[in-house]
């Protein structure tokens, strides 16, 4: 009897366990998606997976007109959300139940092209192809002397979005923007002043007002915060440090850190932006405070213009990035449709990759505002619909002019990610200091890389 | 009697290879019985752990080809605190949980059966969170945890940084899962302080117990059978807390919330690291395993199923 128990209680146990364990993750991940959904006879579907629902519904109407000219083959589009993206796509690629065509990202395409999970661009569509598409996207994803996806869309540069309301209050014209300063040396710098006016608490003291209450914010200044490509890398890069050299982690670098520093004042010593409590794990926390009306300064790229434009309810301009000790340097990014090398339609995948990166099938993606088109032809397409809008997109294009910062990339991203992500975590909520904190981040991101 | 006796004497008779026979029959019809059970547990168990524990011998990223590297996952898992301080945080979270809600949930109980008026409404309040999706309870106490607009910081007038105060956190977690589960440790320790029977109770009474000695002598040794289901199956499901984890905090600050279910997780299919993810899984189900022998030994003398 005792002997039975102890088995039931083992079996129990390790069930238990093994459910909770392994079964968590594909609890996480839900279902896979179908890819054998066919219309009618002798239809070959094509499946295609994206991130972005603002995206997702240009594809629609593009895929619509492709298979107006194509009706044999059936485009069917899935939209998971970033949150879950890499995780499942990791897990579908690896069960091959990936669709046939998905978007990859700078940090994380190249552990599938090392891998041969992605189709070569330049063996499936000739390398007279890249020539149509923004040069800055293709040599992002360029690895190993091959183009490894058809560009989709190009983030441009980053650029400040301002609340004209708030500035008018504040007494700044938005023209002065332009010659605002950021300096490690704080004799050098102009725009900690102008963030202070810009920062006010509930009783209506500004921050640089001594009876100023950091725990009432109302009103923040600026996003300054753990966001890589709107607000660090971008102070980097001003800063003349660097974020990688090559595929290894280079925080401690003197600039880098120095950029950080002061970042992280901005947030604890100025209290000028919102705290690392709120930001840290919401990466959407600024933006909605800028949405809100709460928020005077939010800098970000034309990834937010749509929800800005669609949210904001009062007037607003685009203003440029300040300038740090070596200019105003921008991060730019893309992203691209890469082909799955395992497909079993590599011809009507072929087609649909083509379509994808033609001016007309790319088109659909700029006329609805809804993201800058990859494709060089197609890109008119884009800012004239904010010029019809009233929104001047010219400064998010300017910033490449100075100089660029290239977006984080190279294998085993996730793991160096995982590694020292808790730690920047910990130097925004200034719980370690920045030196040590990023000397600790740069450590665990390079041991996580040689894994 | 006299028709069984026969019986036997007259199998006594038959030849030995006929009664081996007949015993190999019933033990093939008896596994045929068994077999659709015995495929689910090989299928989903028995596989599974034999898989975890190859795994736990490989480097694997899911998409490039698994690599023997023999002790070297376990080594890391072992050495680079990480695990550890898993393990402890994990500790730590089953000493909170486990008392607070184990005598919550008999507190609860005990004036639940008291059948004073509300008790049934009380009843249901109670397994409520329970039944809900952990997940999207996790999401809407992080919007009552959130330092700036969240519903808590807004009553009592003040800004705490609930989930991004290192020292405050883990309590945090604890307080959501404590409340999830109350409910569900209440139902058990209602339905076995139903069962006592009258009789007992009576008898102490006469025998001059108050209420306390009536508790801590009849009630209290009476509800081992259900304590030792509560306890076995609350350790086990505190050790592999997660959902609560993932949406409150995602293991941090500081890792100072990072469950060792969790961190199998963010090791798995954030680093996709699933050696190592494999190595934490089989020493949890160690752990696991002897936890619930060593319930499994010291409940054993001291329950009593009979209560007539």
């Amino acid at each position: 009897m005792a002997k039975r128990s102890t088995v039931i209680a083992i079996t129990v146990a390790a069930a238990v366990v093994i459910v909770g364990a392994v079964g968590a993750g594909v609890a996480v991940l839900g279902s896979r998606d179908t890819g054998g959904a066919a219309g009618a006879k002798g239809d070959t579907t094509v499946t295609v997976r994206v991130w972005d629902e603002q995206v997702a519904s240009a594809y629609e109407q593009s895929f619509q007109a492709f298979e107006d000219k194509n009706p044999d083959i059936d485009v069917k589009l899935t939209v998971v959300p970033w949150a879950d993206y890499w995780t499942k796509l990791r897990t579908d690629v690896a069960g091959k139940s990936a669709a046939d065509i998905f978007w990859v990202n700078n940090s994380y395409f190249a552990d599938y092209a090392d891998n041969g999970d992605l189709l070569d661009i330049d063996k499936t569509l000739g390398s007279d192809a890249k020539s149509a598409w923004a040069p800055s996207v293709v040599k992002q994803f360029t690895r190993n002397g091959s183009l490894w996806g058809v560009p989709q869309l190009s983030d441009a540069g980053i650029a400040v979005y301002y609340n004209k309301a708030l500035l008018k209050d504040a007494g700044i014209d938005p023209a002065s923007l332009e010659n605002l300063t950021w300096s490690p040396d704080a004799s050098a710098d102009t725009f900690v002043p102008v963030l202070q006016k810009l920062t006010k608490d509930a009783a209506g003291h500004t921050a640089d007002d001594a009876d100023f209450d950091p725990a009432s914010v109302t009103q923040y200044g600026y996003n300054a915060g753990n966001d890589l490509q709107a607000i660090y890398i971008n102070y980097i890069g001003s800063n003349g440090g660097t974020y990688q050299d090559g595929d290894r982690f280079t925080f401690a670098n003197p600039k880098t850190v120095e950029a950080f520093q002061y970042l992280v004042d901005l947030m604890n010593t100025y209290h000028v932006a919102p705290s690392a409590a709120d930001t840290n794990q919401n990466g959407d926390f600024s933006r909605d405070q800028f949405i809100q009306g709460k928020m005077a300064l939010f800098q970000s790229g034309l990834y937010n213009l749509k929800n800005v434009a669609d949210g904001a309810d009062f007037d607003w301009g685009v203003a440029s990035i300040p300038a740090g000790p070596e200019g105003r340097v921008s991060v730019t990014n893309g992203i691209v449709a890469a082909g799955n090398a395992a497909t079993e339609h590599p011809e009507a995948t072929k087609k649909v990759l083509e379509w994808m990166g033609s001016a007309e099938g790319n088109e659909f993606v700029g006329a609805s505002g809804a993201a800058v088109p990859a494709v060089t032809d197609a890109q008119p397409v884009y800012r004239s619909y904010w010029e019809n809008q009233g929104v001047d997109t010219s400064k998010f294009f300017d910033v490449l002019k100075n100089g660029t910062i290239p977006a984080p990339q190279g294998a085993n991203f996730g793991a160096a990610f995982g590694a020292y992500g808790p730690i920047l975590e910990d130097v925004f909520a200034g719980r370690v200091p920045v030196a040590e904190g990023l000397q600790k981040a740069q450590d665990a991101a390079n041991a996580a890389l040689d894994g | 009697m006299a028709v069984s006796d026969g019986i036997r004497q007259r199998a006594a008779t038959v030849q030995r290879p006929g009664l081996r026979r007949a015993r190999r029959r019933n033990a093939i019809a008896g596994y045929a019985f068994l077999a659709p059970s015995l495929f689910g547990v090989a299928c989903f168990l028995v596989l599974p752990v034999l898989v975890v524990i190859w795994l736990s011998f490989q480097s694997w990223d899911l998409i490039s080809p698994a690599r023997w590297v023999g002790l070297d996952n376990y080594r890391s898992v072992l050495t680079d605190g990480v695990f550890a301080n898993s393990l402890l945080v994990t500790l730590v979270f089953v000493v909170i949980v486990i008392p607070v809600q184990t005598v919550l949930g008999l507190f609860a109980a005990t004036l639940l059966t008291r059948g004073l008026p509300g008790s049934g409404v009380l009843r249901t309040l109670y397994v409520l969170p329970w039944i809900c999706a952990p997940l999207a309870l996790g999401v809407v106490w992080k919007w009552i945890f959130a330092p700036t607009g969240g519903a808590l910081n807004a009553i009592i007038g003040h800004r705490v940084e609930w989930l991004s105060e290192p020292q405050l956190a883990l309590p945090a977690v604890c307080a959501v899962v404590i409340w999830t589960n109350v409910g569900y440790v209440t139902l058990f320790f209602m339905a076995g302080l139903l069962n006592i029977p009258a009789y007992l109770l009576e008898a102490g009474r006469l025998d001059g117990a108050g209420p306390a000695a009536l508790f801590w002598h009849v009630k209290l040794p009476l509800l081992r059978p259900t304590m030792f289901f509560v306890l076995v199956t609350s350790v086990i499901s505190t050790f592999q807390i997660f959902d609560q984890v993932y949406a409150l905090t995602g293991g941090g600050p500081q890792r100072r919330t990072d469950v060792v279910a969790a961190r199998i997780y963010y090791e798995a299919f954030e680093s996709f690291s699933f050696g190592r993810a494999a190595v934490m899984a089989v020493i949890l189900l160690v752990i696991l395993v002897a936890i619930t022998l060593a319930q499994q030994l010291y409940f054993q003398r001291r329950i009593t199923y009979e209560m007539d």
